[in-house]
């Protein structure tokens, strides 16, 4: 009894202190003035929202978030589709190449990203996709974790359905989008979560690519406001309460499918 | 007879059509002509924006170039020999080494640790949440989370000097401190990824069959010797897998590593280039000082490193890893 009870309760105060930092950022956003300094430390959010409001309405902030969402939405669309035709090609049509693409796709996957930034950079100069909204989103249109997870849900559709298609003149396109992506769903919403956390998550490729703040997403406008005016602790952490709101609310209801699809569906069984 | 069938041959079209009549080899083509139309979109990103790139970088680092300029002249070797003669390149490579050296294997033990303390939870209720709150970290944005952690490392008001204050431990100064800057950065990192490798030891632990490890315990066997000798050679698989991830990714840390350490201490890589490590360094060289070629030689010698670590860690898996 003892013994469970300590299991529960490590458990516990671990998982709390995971997720402390991400309250506190809630505790000083909504405290109040000159709450970062007080010690001991204030434990529980005031709520006081005038702060958050203020950025949200005056600000810039809501530009930034604007940019954000643009960004995320249309790069999940552009991913689900770019992932649910290469995902049906390698399952299910015959070609030369189907295998090597397989591997070129675990190739990219290698690719250290830091090591090719500066050669990107030139690629982006000379594709004109500097310093606008299409070089944050075509770079990321096609997900390599995307095909593979579609490749895998086509290859379980039965093989009559294509035959069926087949003999009714249904052509491929409307039969991916008809019928093959729709029985796909858990492929659909995987993709879907893992690209808008990624997507919204992105730092390093605006920082790079961009430097007009018309067009910056949320996360770059967070970093260089903090360069600029640290101090101001309550509005810093009001804009970053609306760069994790979205991550927190998507989280808080989708975190068995998230975990799970992390987990290559291994968890699966016990859920 | 012709040649009897080789096993290369089933796929190539030509192979495929012949015999069929004339309908079954068009559609037969059609397939393939589909089949290409199809992988089209994500082929032509990934060979534009990463194959290219990379094929690139193999160029560039061998020229002196500028990018508004449109020629280039072949210099070999003269973009390595100029970095080696850069002190700060050294110091970015043991920056780096320091780094992955601490931050691999404390994040490998902590997530099984954390696996191991996790496993069945969703069996009891709210299980499944601490589970979920340990993940939660790494889906959270860099730059938002490292503000939070900028003030827990505040030498006067942080919570971080608070709780070593309550230990009575002596306090430091954390990002400001020569000593402890890259070390906070490693603190966040463990912070931020811990919860995804937990994920995957959790998905490994779930693959061993429970009769396994009940018969173990039927025959009365100690849980640290059902712990060495049943579960870490069944799990040593995803234990491999886990460090090479854990070792590719902290060897390319960028995003924590510019915010934690820039703002009012003076610059990303600070304070006096105690946190440059190799990827802060390249974007710092390309992007900050226009030195597109210096910066190409070091890409080129992080790509190497990063393959050679690869490569290694797999010599040294298929002597040791266990695999079913």
């Amino acid at each position: 009894m003892l013994q469970r009870v300590l299991i529960y309760g490590s458990r516990a105060f671990i998982a709390i202190a995971f997720a402390l930092p991400i309250y506190w950022v809630l505790v000083i956003a909504t405290g109040y003035h000159g709450a970062v300094y007080a010690l001991p430390p204030v434990w529980v959010p005031l709520f006081h929202w005038s702060p958050f409001r203020d950025v949200l309405t005056h600000t810039h902030w809501s530009r930034y978030l604007m940019n954000s969402v643009f960004i995320s939405a249309m790069t999940i669309i552009l991913v689900v589709i770019t992932s649910a035709l290469a995902g049906y090609a390698l399952a299910e049509l015959r070609f030369p190449g189907n295998s090597l693409y397989f591997y070129a796709i675990l190739g990219v996957m290698m690719l250290p990203q830091q090591a090719l930034l500066v050669p990107q950079y030139v690629m982006m100069y000379h594709l004109h996709l500097l310093n606008n909204y299409a070089g944050l989103i075509v770079p990321f249109a096609a997900s390599t974790s995307g095909i593979f997870l579609f490749r895998q849900f086509f290859k379980k559709l039965p093989v009559s359905y294509r035959e069926i298609a087949q003999l009714e003149g249904v052509g491929t396109l409307r039969y991916i989008w008809r019928v093959a992506v729709p029985l796909a769903r858990p492929a659909v919403a995987t993709t879907v979560l893992l690209t808008f956390i990624s997507s919204w998550n992105q730092f390093q490729w605006p920082l790079i690519m961009t430097n007009s703040p018309a067009i910056q997403p949320i996360e770059l406008a967070l970093s260089h406001y903090m360069q600029a005016y640290q101090a101001n602790w309550r509005e810093l952490t009001s804009a970053a309460l609306i760069a994790l709101a979205p991550i927190l609310l998507v989280f808080a209801f989708t975190q068995r499918h998230i975990v799970n699809a992390v987990a290559g569906g291994e968890l699966s069984q016990k859920d | 007879m012709g040649e009897p069938l080789r096993s290369g041959m089933v796929d190539s079209p030509r192979s495929l059509t012949e015999k069929l009549p004339s309908w079954a080899r068009w559609s037969r083509w059609r397939e393939v002509l589909v089949g290409y139309g199809l992988i089209l979109p994500s082929l032509w990103v990934f060979l534009v924006f990463y194959y290219g790139p990379a094929l690139f970088l193999l160029y560039i680092a061998f020229f002196h170039w500028n990018i508004f300029a449109s020629q280039s002249t072949f210099v070999g070797f003269h973009n390595f020999v100029e970095l080696v003669h850069q002190p700060v390149f050294w110091q970015s490579l043991l920056n780096t080494a320091y780094y992955v050296v601490l931050v691999v294997p404390v994040t490998t033990l902590l997530a099984l640790a954390l696996a191991l303390l996790l496993r069945e939870a969703t069996r009891i209720r709210g299980g499944g949440i601490s589970r979920a709150l340990v993940f939660l970290p790494h889906v959270t944005p860099v730059v938002a989370t490292s503000i939070i952690w900028v003030w827990i490392f505040d030498p006067n008001f942080g919570l971080a000097n608070t709780v070593l204050r309550f230990l009575h431990l002596p306090q430091l100064q954390w990002l400001a401190s020569v000593h402890w800057a890259l070390p906070s950065v490693m603190i966040y990192t463990v912070w931020h990824s811990a919860g995804l490798y937990t994920i995957l030891f959790l998905a490994g632990l779930a693959t061993i069959p429970r009769q396994v490890l009940e018969a173990a315990q039927v025959d009365g066997a100690r849980s640290w010797f059902t712990f060495r000798r049943i579960l870490w050679p069944l799990i040593s698989p995803i234990t491999f897998f886990v460090i090479v991830l854990v070792s590719i990714n902290t060897m390319q840390t960028f995003s924590q590593i510019y915010t934690l350490t820039g703002g009012p201490h003076g610059g990303a890589g600070g304070p006096a280039f105690s946190t440059t490590t190799d990827s802060l360094l390249i974007y710092q060289t390309a992007f900050l000082y226009e030195h597109f070629s210096l910066a190409s030689a070091m890409s080129l010698v992080l790509f190497v490193l990063i393959l050679v670590l690869t490569l290694g860690q797999k010599f040294l898996a298929d002597r040791f890893v266990f695999y079913r």
